[in-house]
């Protein structure tokens, strides 16, 4: 079936683009949101993989509690701009 | 004739994954972010309809419900987040 298997590639490429969103971006909000969508398509692939009752667990904790306690974690904490040694500090356009 | 109605929605869904994430990855701000993971999530219960309806498993159904059940929770905690702090 070719349109299940391009419907899983692309999904596997949207799992990559997630996780290095999700290691490189420099706001932490943006980063944890990035986070949850790696659980997002990885649920809709263990769906395709024929597990729902994992692609169930997935849904309920990797992608929505996981970011819920993520936030409240970083709402406890301040949130500092990294600055690199031997840089201008520049104005961030983020928020 | 079904075949090509499911196949052209499929064809649909591939484009709007490929858009969500293009906004994701350009996207200046955090709430663009926000708005194209609320986006992926919709495209994403679609998408496990589809493939419920294909492989005529009907028991895929009950993922695509918790999925939209708790697929409002965590744009709901970042809005509130980015209000004033959960």
């Amino acid at each position: 079936m070719t349109m299940m298997t391009l419907l899983t590639l692309i999904l596997c490429i949207g799992i990559l683009i997630s996780a290095l969103l999700a290691t490189y971006l420099e706001r932490r909000v943006a980063a944890v949101v990035s986070a949850g969508l790696v659980g997002l398509f990885a649920s809709v692939t263990y769906v395709i993989l024929s597990a729902p009752d994992v692609a169930m667990t997935e849904a309920a904790i990797g992608s929505g509690i996981t970011t819920v306690i993520f936030l409240y974690a970083l709402s406890k904490t301040k949130e500092q701009p990294i600055e690199q040694p031997g840089e201008q500090p520049r104005e961030s356009n983020d928020d | 004739m079904a075949e090509t109605i499911l196949s052209i929605a499929a064809i649909i869904i591939m484009i709007a994954i490929a858009l969500g994430i293009y906004r994701l990855v350009k996207g200046p701000t955090v709430v663009d972010r926000v708005i194209a993971l609320d986006l992926l999530t919709l495209v994403s219960i679609a998408m496990i309809a589809l493939i419920a309806h294909t492989t005529s498993r009907f028991i895929y159904i009950d993922v695509a419900l918790v999925y939209g059940l708790l697929s409002f929770l965590s744009v709901l905690a970042v809005a509130r987040y980015l209000e004033k702090g959960l």
